[in-house]
């Protein structure tokens, strides 16, 4: 029977049961979702770099390292492994919109990579180990011959086998690429020994030249180049292609520095992985991820929770008389509490189920080879993974559910079974603060009805403002978030760059050679190094940008004319000087230090940065080499030459951040589909409430003679106010919670707050509309109210 | 001159296959400005009777005509229309709205009746003009239901139908308030329909209506009704 009658009141309650399913299915999805998100990259990133052995620490030297530096490197205290490395990025032969990043691990210690298809690694193969999704979209099969451009020499082989590796999980050319884009740009690998080969071939070629200088007949130039190359030119020409050393270790930075210092009797760059860029933005995924997870995922729980104990409580009210006869008929107390949490524990667990579900799929559309993260990332596992702490909320969640309905209906149990059958009546109607405002009496009867509900029902207001506010948090920070980034690409695009092509150049290219290239190319130049400003890393940017083909602008993205008398800190550093006083910065690896005058602050949107004029920089005689050159020349009308690492092209660049672009799309519509739901179902619950408790108010109006349309415009009304009062609160919550999302999700970016005036216009209209649909859903309702019915019962 | 005309109205409820003759084929006409009695056993289908005439509910058969139109088929809107120009209500629970204070409540039919009477005139001849601002919940029952039949005048109907006004209150203050119904009802020159349980209160009227099982088992026109102090309570 008891049964029965839980199945008779559920389905009595329905809209509230089914509204309270969806919000605790949301809640806990989101919240999930989110929070799955991070877990899973910490977890499946961490596993990939483990396999791959992915170096905790890279040293980098301009002169390359010796087979004796590496041997002492291995031998300090705490190194685990350590190898000789090479990255360095070629293009293709015949095709030079396309680039890989060719790499040697020499003793293949660190930095290994994971087979997909294939042969798998030989330290003396003559193949090469290419990336598998570079080899898909460019349909490039095992068995296929490939032929890399490297300063003028052919490198070719036969793809051996198809690869993933740590290194280079989020494959970008620089640090200018944003996104990922195999079809133009990806990695391989090759044998110690090929690479031997290829050393050999160029000096070889180099002896030659030199010969054939010198006047040498022809025919006799290949004989005696042979016996110039002597075993010590050989390794002197490998240690000068090692520019680097990748190591395991878990040593602090601080503590292999001096190590470093002590074994090899001079300072190194070390870069521990955390600044990496590959690690670094994984990470930083995460950490966006954990930022994402621990604002939304709460209100939206909050909001849940909220919005169930508000319903729990007014169905408990609504029962008390139910609850009475089942007392008086001779139930024990702990029977019909047992009865009634069963509600909540039922709630709970469905939705909690569902929203698991949920949750994972929310997971899963970010985070899977197919999903958001799928272009970003290149790595074989995607496994979902749930952080530990989320089972107990969950648990929580539901535990907490089934304890409102057990403690709302206990309040209803207290007394006897007479007390009990007494029908639950709303507080008495008391004078409130606003009836002594002086305008107060001259409002309509529809205002002063609606003052007067909203101050009787104070948690029913509070919990439909919140919905609102929430709703409007949503959508202003999905679409602010939206607009901030096509305003940040559309600065990059049309506010600083002018150029056509960027052009890098290689580390120690002669200068007389680059300032020809310069001149050929007409263009400017930038020159980036890094430096220390008291032990804090940033970038020091030497610019010559007399031709406007790039710009360094204020932050209100207006062009700076830089002088050629002091630095400019750019806005993320703008806190350690201020205008006119000094700083102190010392180049990396150097012992030098330059105290100069801070002259101005400059939005850098990319790195953190120090700025000066390449004069300035010539009279504090700091010594810098070009890094890029900026030209409006197509970059296949710029030939390629020893002097060019890579080229790279605007369009492509930009078109590159649009698939980035596209990922946030569809994050911003997760955010206003999840927004517009939300607002719905906490409105329409609360809405609901409302009409139950008015309902005999509203009778009387109809017995009165009010037509439908004028009730209606009464409910709707107070909607209206409510949904006005919530923009004007939602609006600067969710500036608020987007500048907070994007100092926390954009810290490597300097990102600045640019709303559209449509993102206002569809926050705002989109939240009335929700508003005005549920009103109007309510209010339809109205229509179906039997007056006769509703006059029955007392008060 | 007829006000009211009942036409072989019947009022059928269906549960499933199951049919319920709230009101069985009732005819009858009431005249203007007479004070009508309704009297029946519980579920006999009095108010059912008085819900018709309201415009609350609508017959499942016949026609009730009022001051020569045809209510019974009227939409939802017009039967509003017709609620708030022709008839006022007074229930056994006074039914006020509880956030608006007294005089709102009052002044609220003026809203949707245009040729209300003023509201505080209203309240000052039901004797509670120093509640003015209070709310209904501060009133007491008695009181509560003298601002629901101020409110019913307040639109100044043709016809006033109340439905046990003394249900809910003493004897003595359920007298006290019917008196004044009546008064009111005679001054204004209202006709007035009361159903009630009230033997004493049928002595006083012109018309009194027995209903049982839905049917009218007779009328009778008193020719000398008493009047409220000739009537023993
Ligand atoms: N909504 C309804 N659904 C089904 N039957 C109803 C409904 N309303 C009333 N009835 C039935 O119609 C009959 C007449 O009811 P009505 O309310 O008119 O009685 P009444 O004479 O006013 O009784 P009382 O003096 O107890 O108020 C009753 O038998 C009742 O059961
Ligand atoms: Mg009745």
């Amino acid at each position: 029977m008891l049964l029965r009658k839980l199945l008779r009141t559920a389905w009595s309650y329905k809209a509230q049961f089914i509204s309270m399913i969806i919000m605790m299915t949301l809640g806990i999805g989101i919240f999930l979702g989110f929070n799955m998100e991070w877990k899973t990259i910490e977890y499946d990133v961490g596993n990939f770099f483990e396999q791959t052995k992915y170096a905790d620490y890279r040293l980098y030297s301009e002169t390359g390292f010796t087979k004796d530096d590496l041997e002492k490197i291995a031998s300090i205290d705490g190194v685990d492994a350590a190898t000789r490395y090479l990255s360095v990025n070629l293009e293709i032969k015949g095709d030079s919109k396309k680039a890989l990043a060719l790499d040697v691990s020499e003793n293949y210690t660190v930095s290994q990579f994971t087979l997909m298809d294939g042969d798998g690694y030989d330290e003396n193969g003559d193949g090469i180990w290419l990336s598998d999704k570079f080899a898909k979209l460019n349909d490039i099969r095992i068995g296929d011959t490939l032929t890399l451009e490297f300063q003028g020499l052919d490198i070719s082989g036969k793809v051996a086998g198809l690869i993933k590796s740590g290194e280079h999980m989020i494959c970008l050319a620089d640090s200018n690429q944003v996104m990922p884009d195999f079809n133009t740009f990806g990695f391989a690998y090759i044998s110690p020994a090929k690479l031997g080969e290829i050393i050999r071939e160029r000096a070889l070629n180099t002896v030659k030249d030199e010969l054939k200088k010198a006047g040498v007949p022809d025919e006799m130039i290949n004989e005696q180049a042979e016996k110039m190359l002597t075993d010590e030119a050989l390794a002197e020409a490998a240690d000068k292609a090692f520019l680097q050393i990748n190591l395991l270790s878990a040593l602090e930075k601080s503590e292999l520095e001096d190590a470093v210092k002590e074994k090899l009797g001079k300072t190194l760059m070390v870069v521990p992985k955390e600044d990496h860029a590959v690690y670094k933005e994984a990470m930083g995924e995460a950490t966006e991820g954990k930022a994402m997870g621990s604002i939304l995922p709460v209100l939206f729980l909050a909001i849940a929770i909220l919005t169930m104990v508000t319903t729990m409580h007014r169905i408990s009210t609504q029962e008390k008389t139910q609850i009475g006869v089942l007392k008086a008929l001779g139930f024990k107390n702990r029977t019909i509490l047992l009865h009634y949490s069963f509600y909540g524990l039922f709630i709970g667990v469905v939705g909690a189920a569902l929203g698991g579900v949920l949750g994972y799929f929310v997971c899963k559309m970010v985070m899977s080879e197919n999903g958001m993260m799928g272009t970003y990332f290149d790595m074989p596992d995607w496994s979902a993974a749930t952080p530990a702490f989320c089972y107990p909320i969950v648990a929580g969640t539901v535990l907490l559910l089934a304890l409102i309905s057990f403690l709302s209906v206990r309040v209803q149990l207290r007394g006897t079974a007479a007390d009990a059958l007494r029908p639950y009546t709303p507080k008495k109607m008391k004078k409130s603060v606003l009836e002594k405002l002086p305008f107060f009496s001259g409002m309509s009867f529809s205002t002063k009805w609606n003052l007067r509900d909203l101050m009787r029902h104070k948690s029913r207001f509070a919990m439909t403002l919140v919905g609102i506010v929430g709703c409007m948090i949503l959508l202003v920070g999905g679409l602010g978030m939206r607009d901030t980034m096509a305003g940040f690409l559309d600065l990059l695009d049309n506010g600083i760059s002018h150029y056509a092509t960027k052009v890098n150049i290689v580390e120690n290219a002669e200068r007389e050679k680059v300032d020809k290239l310069i001149a050929d190319l007409d263009g400017d130049w930038e020159s980036y190094s890094g430096i220390s400003i008291d032990g804090y890393t940033a970038t020091l940017d030497i610019v010559c940008n007399e031709n406007g083909r790039f710009r360094i602008i204020d932050e209100n993205n207006k062009d700076i004319d830089l002088r050629d008398d002091g630095v400019y800190l750019c806005l993320r550093l703008a806190d350690r000087a201020k205008i006119g006083e000094y700083i102190e910065f010392s180049p990396y690896g150097g012992e030098e230090a330059y105290r100069v005058k801070v002259v101005g602050y400059n939005r850098s949107i990319m790195t953190e940065s120090v700025t000066m004029t390449d004069k300035y920089a010539d009279e504090l005689g700091i010594k810098y080499s070009v890094s890029a050159v900026y030209t409006n020349k197509d970059s296949s009308e710029i030939p390629s030459s020893e002097l060019i690492s890579g080229k790279q092209d605007k369009r492509q660049l930009m078109d590159s951040f649009q698939s980035f672009v596209s990922i946030m799309d569809s994050m911003v519509f997760i955010l206003v589909v999840a927004a517009v739901i939300l607002g719905i179902v906490v409105l329409y619950n609360l809405g609901i409430m409302s009409y139950v408790e008015r309902s005999r108010e509203l009778a009387t109006l109809k017995v009165l003679g009010f037509r439908n349309k004028k009730i209606g415009q009464l409910l709707i009304s107070q909607n209206i106010w409510l949904t006005v009062i919530g923009v004007i609160l939602g609006l600067p919550a969710g500036l608020g919670t987007l500048y907070w999302m994007l100092t926390a999700l954009a810290g490597e970016y300097e990102m600045k707050l640019m709303l559209g005036p449509l993102t206002y216009s569809v926050s705002i209209l989109l939240t009335f509309s929700v508003s005005l649909l549920v009103g109007w859903m309510v209010a339809r309702k109205n229509k179906k109210i039997d007056m006769v019915e509703a006059l029955k019962n007392t008060e | 001159m007829a006000i009211v005309k009942f036409d072989n109205v019947s009022r059928i409820y269906t549960s499933g296959d199951h049919e319920l003759r709230a009101l069985d084929h009732v005819s009858f006409t009431l005249d203007e400005g007479k004070f009508v009695v309704i009297l029946g056993p519980s579920g006999a289908g009095k108010s059912t009777l008085l819900n018709l005439l309201g415009g609350l509910d609508s017959p499942s058969e016949g026609t009730i005509t009022v001051s020569g139109s045809d209510i019974s088929k009227l939409t939802d809107n017009e039967l509003a229309d017709y609620r708030a120009s022709t008839v006022g209500f007074v229930f056994q629970f006074y039914n006020l709205i509880p956030t608006l204070t007294v005089y709102e409540n009052v002044k609220l039919v003026s809203e949707i009746s245009e040729n209300a009477l003023g509201a505080k005139d209203m309240i000052g001849k039901v004797g509670l003009l120093d509640h003015l601002n209070n709310f209904p919940s501060e009133l007491s029952g008695g009181e509560q239901q003298r601002i629901s039949i101020a409110r019913a005048l307040c639109k100044n109907p043709k016809i006033l139908l109340c439905d046990e006004p003394t249900g809910a209150l003493d004897s003595e203050t359920g007298v006290m308030v019917l008196k004044l119904l009546l008064d009111m009802a005679k001054n204004y020159g209202k006709t007035i329909v009361i159903v009630t349980h009230n033997q004493n209160i049928a002595k006083m009227a012109d018309v009194v209506i027995r209903v049982k099982n839905g049917k009218i088992r007779d009328i009778t026109e008193q020719e000398n009704p008493l009047s409220a102090d000739e009537v023993e309570w």
